[in-house]
């Protein structure tokens, strides 16, 4: 508020009243020394000075640097990260308005390249804020070609060795429409379509996935379906700070069927829960945090699930301790769980247990033959989130870091 | 180690007779630094500095020397900075419960100058039907009563303590209790003004806690007197003001503030919460410093309830930190064990925990570091002076809707108070309060055992002796006494001693069962027309 104080000096001042007079001592010696300190000092009044890491840092703060950085540029945002892990550093342009329309409606488009040449666009638009926030409408368009993507054969039981990369271009086209019930509470739908392309992959490691598998190991390798999808969802979430959750829930329910539109031949339903849990003690400072996601994906006789759109488990999300996307199968299951403490107000650190596994059929679906990893995490947060993660997983496969802008859950 | 508590014109390098420890006009009671001074140049701070400087830093003197601008009676004399009020002569309830406040807060409708929308809690400034201008802040949602309360509570215990303040008035505020003022304009998060619509005012209290009629409390926080040349720092002085010639750090009233800051819990005692306003009196211009800001004291955050680290660590402590990682989080301070009652409407406070010598603020202020158990025994003397019933009219005055939040709040701070005085005024000393009555009897009062934080001593030893002030040389005037109480005769000689002659009384107590030396007390009176009036206090460190 000292701004605001600031701020009232340049305007004209009202009627002002007069303060209770200060009372002028009687001179005497005591008195007479501290006179003579005032007199010599007003003989060399200088005004205040700034000295060079103090000007720095005026200027910084003065003209907001940090507020523009977030503010961009008459609605232009630079973009950093994006992709997934494996990508190298991504960056972007953002064009982002919100607000629009008497307050109801936001946009958004952006593009990323990596320096691994990922690139992506999106597009989206939404009104979330529809009938005082109870509904809300979106629609968002995504293009991406990423050139290096890894696939070491499907099942749980594939190799380290048998790496191999691919380019997955697709676009997605998706519209959500979805009722807030509550704070808490959300339903709703979603329906799109997606066009999807895989070619040759450009990481000079590793073959390209075809020279390594076909068909039979990777469905729709030679030839890639446009799917057309349709879902619904139910969102319960009350975490206190969904930036860098210290206490309550966040559970996610989720249908969804992809039908083929081109071959009949890749149409699937897929069904997902994912459960967060935060139990804090020790004055919110320290964190139990636990996750739990599934997706169980189900075909109908003759049809199956297209390698590239298979669930995955490994990476910084998941299985930290084997690289990204390490296993790849139709259904997955992962469990993690953080003991987080707080280190100082602007870092957290956490020692987390990750498990997990893929699985085709639906009878392994129990914590049987589950992969694992443990390791060690900074947290680096401002104000209610985390915008910088460290973590440094282990497994069997041996020791993996990941440097991740936001949270991980 | 015995310290005398007048080195200012050692420190300074002043050319007085640095032998003589009193002179004429001691004890000087106000300091005259409101001498003409030529306009100052308008300084501001960025808080960002303010936290690097001293958080990795070590600004100001650290040296470990008694405060500067203290009289020779160890007390703070009135002056632009400080004003003796309930620590000198106990402010009556009413008197408490008023505090700053001139007159009964804004008057409606309130015409909007400016808005600040950056933060989680904006702020208007408006000008009310009388046209005075106030700041208006709000309470964060969730925690109606909290920061307002606090801003109120807060502002007028500083200002019973001496400080200059703002009024701060609570007050309910319903939009329609606002119209826009010709030129009103708003500022953004990135500093762009533009001009504002009414919009802007809906939006803005939307974000803030409401009444279940509707309403937005607020806090009404009148511009102070003068312009503003900004804040002022807890060390060096201000280069361009004449007047400001005791190093801050070594001010009495600023390092004694730890204790009150401790006290209420007021851990954003900073330098960007502070303002030099130059103000205009009987044809002269002078600075007059202010402490501004009191939305984070007592349980309230400001814009949430206080974290449970504030008062207990600064935002950033290496040693702590390193400890922290490497012991993965199993070592900790006890703090994090601390348990709040449930009160949104206070936030969180507590006693149980508290250690007033350990208390921190935000991060560390050069002056609370220079604190000595002198400069804290001052101020602990301040805290002792509000009683329960004085407590509980200020607090009233915060207007919490909760009783049972306003009691507890109530107790919390009567607990923590004589928590603070407990510890502070058993560093040193305490026997205060010296006096000679006509019928000759010097009368003299343990603070601690008035307070009850220690059991009256069998008695004291106490001994007189002829002071020469102009050479420091003291003569015994006879044996001392042992196991005296207050009152004492005074001896014959010093009853009759010549005209501006110097007395010193020695006196000393032990506490039963304590090994350690006892800590003596030096009174010295000087005799004058015929009186023996008080001139001087030291204790012993």
């Amino acid at each position: 508020m000292a701004s605001l104080y600031l701020a009232a000096a340049s305007l004209p001042l009202g009627a002002q009243q007069a303060s209770e007079s200060q009372v002028q001592a009687a001179a005497g010696p005591r008195l007479e020394q501290w006179a003579a300190l005032r007199e010599r000092k007003a003989e060399q009044l200088r005004p205040p000075e700034r000295s060079g890491i103090e000007k720095f840092l005026y200027n910084f703060r003065e003209r907001r640097v940090m507020e523009r950085f977030a503010a961009g540029w008459n609605g232009f945002h630079p973009k950093f990260g994006g992709m997934h892990t494996g990508s190298g550093f991504a960056a972007g342009p953002e064009y982002r308005r919100e607000r629009l329309l008497g307050g109801v409606l936001d946009f958004r488009v952006s593009g990323a390249l990596s320096t691994k040449r990922y690139e992506k666009f999106e597009f989206q638009i939404g009104m979330p804020r529809l009938l005082n926030e109870h509904l809300f409408l979106d629609f968002a368009a995504t293009s991406r070609n990423y050139p290096r993507e890894p696939f070491y054969g499907l099942g749980p039981k594939s190799l380290k060795k048998d790496r191999t990369s691919f380019r997955l271009e697709d676009t997605t086209y998706l519209g959500t429409f979805g009722v807030r019930w509550r704070r808490w509470l959300s339903t709703g739908i979603r329906g799109g379509i997606i066009a999807s392309n895989t070619g040759r992959g450009k990481d000079p490691r590793f073959p390209s996935t075809e020279r390594l598998f076909h068909s039979a190991d990777a469905p729709a390798l030679d030839a890639q379906p446009d799917h057309y999808r349709f879902g619904a969802f139910a969102h319960v979430d009350y975490r206190d700070q969904p930036g860098n959750p210290r206490s309550g829930g966040n559970y996610i329910l989720q249908w969804n069927t992809f039908g083929d539109r081109s071959q009949s031949l890749y149409s699937f339903r897929r069904y997902e829960a994912e459960l967060q849990q935060y139990v804090p003690f020790f004055n919110r400072r320290r964190v139990i945090a636990f996750r739990a996601k599934s997706s169980l994906t189900d075909t109908s006789p003759g049809q199956t699930v297209p390698f590239y759109m298979q669930e995955t488990v490994g990476g910084s999300e998941d299985l930290r301790g084997f690289r990204e996307f390490r296993f790849r199968d139709r259904n997955l299951m992962a469990y993690n769980l953080e003991y987080r403490w707080e280190v100082f107000s602007g870092l957290d650190m956490a020692l987390f247990g990750d498990a997990g596994k893929v699985f085709s059929d639906r009878s392994d679906f129990n914590l049987e033959r589950l992969e694992g990893a443990y390791g060690i995490g900074l947290r680096f947060n401002q104000e209610k989130a985390v915008f910088l993660r460290i973590d440094v997983g282990k497994s069997r496969e041996g020791v993996r870091v990941f440097f991740k802008f936001g949270h991980v859950f | 180690m015995r310290r005398l508590m007048l080195p200012l014109l050692v420190i300074l390098g002043a050319t007085p007779s640095v032998s003589q420890k009193f002179v004429a006009d001691d004890p000087v009671r106000t300091d005259p630094d409101n001498r003409n001074i030529p306009t100052p140049k308008p300084y501001k701070l960025t808080d960002y500095y303010d936290f690097i400087q001293n958080s990795f830093g070590s600004p100001g003197d650290r040296v470990r020397r008694t405060a500067v601008n203290i009289n020779t009676l160890g007390e703070v004399p009135d002056s632009s900075w400080f004003t003796n009020r309930h620590g000198r002569r106990r402010m009556s309830l009413e008197e408490l419960a008023r505090g700053p406040d001139r007159g009964s807060g804004p008057q409606t409708p309130l015409k909007v100058l400016r808005a600040k929308t950056e933060g989680i809690t904006p702020g208007l400034l408006v000008e009310d039907a009388r046209g005075d201008r106030y700041l208006v802040k709000f309470d964060p949602p969730g925690h109606l009563d909290m920061a307002t309360s606090a801003d109120v509570i807060g502002a007028k215990f500083l200002y019973a303590m001496g400080y200059d303040v703002p009024e701060n008035y609570i007050f309910y505020l319903l939009p329609e209790h606002c119209h826009l003022g010709r030129g009103a304009i708003v500022t953004d998060v990135l500093g762009k003004q533009r001009k504002m619509d009414t919009r802007d005012t809906q939006e803005l209290l939307n974000r803030v806690a409401r009444t279940a009629d509707g309403r937005c409390r607020a806090i009404a926080s009148k511009i102070v007197e003068g312009e503003p040349m900004g804040p002022f720092r807890y060390y060096g002085a201000r280069p361009d003001d004449p007047n400001d010639v005791f190093p801050h750090e070594h001010r009495r009233e600023l390092r004694g503030l730890r204790v009150f800051a401790a006290w209420l819990n007021h851990d954003d005692s900073r330098a960007i919460n502070t303002l030099d306003m130059l103000v205009k009196e009987n044809g002269r211009q002078f600075l007059r410093h202010h402490l501004i800001d009191f939305g984070s004291i007592l349980g309230s955050g400001s814009e949430y309830e206080q974290k449970p680290r504030a008062g207990n660590e600064y935002m950033w402590e290496p040693g702590i930190t390193f400890r922290r990682m490497l012991t993965f989080g199993l070592w900790d301070r006890g703090w994090i064990l601390v348990r709040y009652p449930a009160f949104p409407s206070i936030g969180r406070i507590e006693a149980d925990y508290f250690e007033p010598e350990k208390w921190k603020p935000e991060y560390p202020n050069p002056a609370f570091l220079n604190c000595l158990p002198e400069d804290a025994y001052w101020a602990a003397r301040i805290v002792m002076s509000f009683t329960d019933e004085g407590i509980r009219a200020i607090v009233k005055t915060g207007r919490i809707t909760d009783p049972r939040a306003e009691e507890y709040l109530i107790q919390t701070i009567i607990r923590r108070r004589d928590k603070a005085g407990r510890y502070w005024l058993t560093q040193i000393s305490s026997v205060d309060n010296f006096r000679v009555d006509d019928a000759g009897l010097v009368h003299f009062e343990d603070l601690a055992v008035r307070y009850g934080f220690a059991k009256t001593p069998p008695g004291y030893e106490a001994s007189w002796y002829l002071y020469d002030n102009q050479n420091n040389r003291r003569t015994p005037l006879g044996e001392a006494a042992r196991d005296v109480l207050s009152p004492l005769t005074v001896p014959e000689q010093v009853r009759n001693g010549p005209e501006g002659a110097y007395f010193g009384f020695e006196l000393r107590s032990r506490s039963e069962g304590t090994p350690q030396q006892p800590k003596a007390v030096h009174s010295y009176f000087r005799r004058k027309q015929g009186r023996l009036e008080l001139v001087g206090v030291e204790r012993d460190q």
